[in-house]
Parts: C-alpha cells; structure tokens; sequence
C-alpha cells in the first residue's frame, strides 16, 4: 500500500533520514520508536508530504507522491494524520472541527457529514462534546476528537505522530483504547510512539529507528525479548 | 449657575448664530467619508501585503515562485517607503503631484490615507498570520485542504482574532490622522473647527466641540470593535 523507496531528507547540511526503504501492507500496523532526533517523526511527515523529501520515492496506492505533478491534496484525503499537539481547530466546534474537511471537498453533505461526526463520537464516548469548542475539552478528549477528524475522510491508513507524547499520563490510556479499537477493525496505521506497551500488544512489526535509519525491525514478540542490534539492546534496556 | 450661563452665551455666540455648527457637520461628513473609504482600501492592501510577506503562496511552480518573489520585494519597498515618511507629506504629494487630474480633494484624500493605513494594517495581519501556529497549517493540509482553503478558513479567522486589538487601534489613529486633510483644503472636522474659530476670534469653542466629535466617534469605533471581538471570542469560553 505504501512503498518507500531509498527515501532521504535532509535539513540544509543537516541529513536527517538516510535512505530509507519500506514496504507497508494493506492493514498492517507498524510501530516506529526510537530515540529523539531519530528522524522517525520526519519519516511519518515524510509518507504524506508535511515534509518533503530530499530524495527518493514514496508511493501510495500505486502512485508515486514524490512526483511533483501528483496531485497530493488527493492522496492525502486518503491518509490520516494525528498530531502530537492535536492540532484541533480553536475557532470551531467540535462537530465542525469533524465536518468542515469532507463537506468543504465535497465528499458528503452537511447532513451525512453530520451523521458520521456523531457516530464516530459516539464510538469514542464524546457525542455530547459535538457542540463544545475545544479549549473546552481535556487533552484526551482533543486527541479523540483528532482521530476522530481523521476518520471522518474515511482514509485508508492512519498516521500517528507521537499521539500520547503530550498527555497527562492519566489520559493516555483513554487515547490508546480508541487506537487498539482501530486496529482491531483492521486499519493500516504507521505510529511513532514511546509506548512500548502499545507496541508490544498491537503492532504487527516494530521499526527501531536512530540517526535516520531503520536499524532492526521485527514482530513485537521478536522485537522486545531477543533484539539483535546493540543499540536497540541500549535503548530498550533504558526504556523499559 | 452664572458659569453655566456664561458657557451656554459663548457657545450660543459661536456655534449656533449663522448656523456656524454646519461648518462642524459638514466636516465630519467628510472625516468620516475619507476614514471609512480608506479603512477599506487600507484594509485590501493590506491583507494582500500580509499574504505575500508572510509568504502564504508556496508554489511549486518555478515561474510562479519568482513572480511572488517580486510581489515581495514590491512589498517591502512600499512598506519602508509609507511607514518612513509622513503622512501630511505624502497626502501632499499626492494632491499637488500625483494625482493632479483629480480635483476633488476628498478623493485623493481617501486614496492617500487608505496608501497609508494599508501598510500598518499589512504588518498588523501578518503578526496575526504568523501568531497562528504551524500545527493549524499542517492539520488542514492533511486533511486534503489546500493551502488556500487552509488559509481562509482555518488561519485567517483565528488570526484575526488575535490581532483585533492591534487592528482597532490603527482605525482609531487613522480617523484622527484624517485631520491633517485641511492641509490639501478639504473641509473636515478640524478644518470646520477651524473656519469657526477665524470668523469668531473664539478658539475655545468650536475646538472644544471638534474635540468631543472625535471622542464620540473613536468611543463608537472602539465599542463597535468590541462587540466584533466578543463574537470572535466565542471559542475561548472554558
């Protein structure tokens, strides 16, 4: 579904993936962790263009997103994204925050967007926030609300960026169940985290990311309890 | 009461016999034509300014990336240009060298001061425009919205919000800059005042009443503001 090709950015002289090549399947969920400044964010941003590589390809459904005459506003309605910071809309309503991105493409009308907000919400437990504005709402209940926004286009793969990082350890919880939940019904997700327990349960493969490669990447099981790469030994023995 | 008395026979002399309060009233219709027209102007030039300097065009297109470069430059010079010469200059220059085929002075005016507000107001909205964080950008274009879209549904509102403030207290130096006009002849609240106090030998008087015209007209603007920032403030409510 998403295949990376040799991909590299960097930043000025500063080189932060250094060709990086992988292939993700339909409904698989990959967990990319790491130490900071690994590059893993910038590989995320990279997969929908919030970043844009310095070389290689990426292609997505059998496009290649990397050629400037792809059209990407397209292909991103496909791929949903979840920010640390939420990145929810102040200045709308919930329900609006939801809505304003399908209706606005021309994907659904007011009434079906409207339909679907309150559906998703009801599946998070957040239907009655549909009017609230969301300085209103705790940092959970706006990351909830971000999945959901992202669900409303209906996209075929999920993008999470560090989604719990900037929690209270308290809401965290609340915030992996509505992604376990995803999962479960089978989404493709790529999701950087430092939850290592989250990866463990859900992951189909984990990515060990550092200094803009992809240094091991195995099933959860094999991951955590006989990691080959010494680096990923040190970091695992610090985090866990 | 002999004070009040002594008041009210001095306004009486001055401002009423001859209807001399037209002078006044005539004046300020003319403040306020020149300060609403340019607002407008002030605020299209402005908001156009804004976009190129805070650099909401990004195209990929080589051609159109250099055309927004000379945009920019353009946009630079002017704002030095306006911000770093004085207003009464340049509505001279205007009236007397530039726009000489135009004779009527409250035209020119309006194209002058909505020149001149427009480059306060462009620096004002790009604050605003860049006060709004990088996040919003990148969770609309995620979403599959343009930059555009992006820009005008998801910035630009919150980015007003932010710099209403700053936004109201440029109109407010603008409808009290307006009364340099008399400068180029054209018949304001000031230069009302001023006609009075002449024929009059009176200066107390007419200034005075000039005076409390643009303290109720900044008093109006400034709640008018108000009421506009509440609305926009709704969201904030915890």
């Amino acid at each position: 579904m998403i295949s990376v090709k040799n991909l590299e950015k960097a930043f000025g002289e500063n080189k932060v993936l250094c060709g990086i090549n992988q292939e993700i399947q339909k409904g698989e969920k990959v967990v990319i962790v790491g130490p900071s400044g690994s590059g893993k964010s910038t590989f995320l941003r990279c997969l929908n263009l919030l970043e844009v590589p310095t070389g290689g390809e990426i292609w997505f459904e059998g496009q290649n997103i990397t050629d400037p005459k792809c059209d990407i506003n397209r292909l991103r309605q496909k791929m949903g994204m979840v920010f640390q910071h939420f990145n929810l809309f102040p200045h709308l309503t919930v329900k609006k925050n939801i809505t304003m991105a399908p209706v606005h493409l021309k994907l659904m009308s007011q009434k079906e967007a409207d339909e679907l907000a309150m559906q998703l919400l009801a599946r998070v437990g957040l239907a009655e926030k549909a009017d609230s504005y969301p300085a209103q709402l705790s940092g959970g209940q706006k990351q909830r609300i971000a999945i959901v926004r992202a669900l409303a286009m209906k996209p075929d793969v999920m993008l999470f960026d560090e989604p719990t990082s900037a929690l209270d350890p308290e809401m965290v919880g609340e915030v992996l169940q509505v992604m376990k939940q995803l999962a479960d019904e089978g989404m493709t997700m790529v999701v950087v985290t430092h939850e290592m327990g989250f990866a463990r349960e859900v992951a189909t493969r984990v990515l060990f990311m550092d200094q803009g490669n992809v240094l091991e990447e195995a099933p959860p099981e094999e991951f955590f309890a006989h990691p080959k790469n010494a680096r990923l030994q040190d970091f695992l023995s610090k985090v866990l | 009461m002999t004070w009040f008395t002594d008041i009210w026979n001095q306004f009486y002399e001055t401002m009423i016999v001859d209807e001399r309060y037209l002078q006044i009233f005539w004046g300020l219709g003319n403040t306020l034509t020149i300060t609403i027209v340019a607002i407008l102007i002030g605020t299209l030039i402005g908001t156009l300014v804004a976009m190129v300097k805070a650099k909401v065009f990004n195209p990929r297109n080589a051609v159109l990336k250099f055309i927004f470069k000379i945009f920019d430059i353009i946009g630079s010079i002017y704002l030095t240009v306006i911000r770093g010469t004085p207003m009464i200059l340049q509505l001279m220059l205007m009236y007397y060298a530039i726009l000489t085929n135009i004779t009527n002075g409250v035209t020119v005016a309006c194209i002058a001061f909505g020149i001149n507000s427009g480059a306060y107001v462009a620096e004002v909205i790009r604050t605003g425009i860049l006060s709004v964080d990088k996040g919003q950008m990148e969770a609309g274009r995620s979403l599959g919205l343009t930059q555009t879209t992006t820009m005008f549904k998801i910035i630009f509102p919150q980015a007003l919000k932010n710099v209403l403030p700053a936004l109201g207290n440029e109109f407010i130096a603008l409808l009290k800059e307006t009364s340099v006009a008399g400068y180029i002849g054209i018949h304001d609240l000031t230069k009302g005042s001023d006609i009075i106090r002449t024929v009059t030998y009176d200066s107390f008087t007419p200034l005075i009443s000039a005076g409390l015209v643009y303290l109720v007209l900044v008093v109006g603007l400034t709640s008018l503001l108000g009421c506009f920032e509440r609305r926009l403030r709704k969201s904030d409510i915890r």
